[in-house]
């Protein structure tokens, strides 16, 4: 893939990663074919802040987890009322993290 | 606390927010379910669960809580139920029984403390060992 799109793909999407994945994903996108630019696109990556905001807000019923398409655990949420509230609280720590390892997973699945 | 850097390796900047994350976790926890003991180890619980897979830097901190809160939460199990039976069940009050809560609120204060230094030095990528319960941690942390 060009350097200028590599580039562009990681400016728009670098904080939806860890930040010891980002040369890695760099040195990979590099080698990538152009045909898979736009499956790249279009795998629907998640942001971070915006989960933790949801998590905040919605962690409850367990919305956050939902929208990461976790849906087993998202109705565990839901029907325990985000498992008394402690689980939600656990969440607001841990989301950030599981949707940046949720957004590699996908753009592993379009690399490999 | 054994607060030198020797840990197998140093971890990164996301290692190091994780790890200190499970101790400003347990300060929350403790905060919001102040008078349940329980409410803390649940807390812990869920949180090693979800960290896992993590590193091993993330594990042994996520760990070194659990257990202090396994510990915390029989020391406060037993003065609830203690302090219950001196109120509703006719219990004595023994000089055991304040020294107990004394002894109780000592080292709650001090676990305290100690979480709140630790998320500090954690967060800068410190390893930080807690007495007894850390050389603990490293036997049920496999790398």
């Amino acid at each position: 893939m060009e350097q200028q799109k590599v580039d562009m793909f990681l400016m728009s999407y670098g904080k939806y990663f860890e930040g010891h994945q980002l040369m890695m994903l760099r040195d990979k996108l590099t080698t990538l074919d152009d045909s898979k630019f736009l499956q790249l696109q279009a795998a629907n990556l998640k942001d971070p802040t915006t989960l933790l905001i949801v998590s905040i807000i919605g962690g409850h019923f367990g919305i956050d987890r939902f929208l990461l398409g976790e849906v087993g655990l998202g109705i565990a949420k839901l029907l325990t009322c985000g498992g008394l509230g402690i689980w939600t609280m656990v969440d607001w720590f841990l989301i950030m993290g599981r949707t940046r390892e949720i957004n590699m997973q996908k753009v592993q699945s379009v690399l490999y | 606390m054994n607060g030198k850097n020797n840990f197998l390796y140093a971890p990164n900047e996301d290692e190091s927010e994780k790890a200190s994350n499970s101790y400003i976790l347990s300060l929350i926890a403790l905060i919001t379910g102040f008078p349940i003991p329980l409410f803390n180890l649940v807390a812990a619980i869920i949180f090693y669960l979800g960290n896992k897979k993590g590193t091993y830097f993330v594990r042994w901190h996520c760990m070194q809580v659990l257990l202090a809160h396994v510990i915390t939460f029989v020391i406060n199990l037993i003065v609830v139920v203690w302090v219950l039976g001196v109120l509703f069940w006719n219990f004595n009050l023994t000089n055991n029984f304040i020294a107990f809560i004394i002894t109780a609120a000592v080292f709650n204060l001090i676990e305290f403390i100690a979480t709140i230094y630790t998320a500090i030095k954690t967060r800068k990528g410190l390893h930080i060992s807690w007495l007894v319960i850390g050389p603990l941690t490293d036997l049920f942390v496999k790398e």
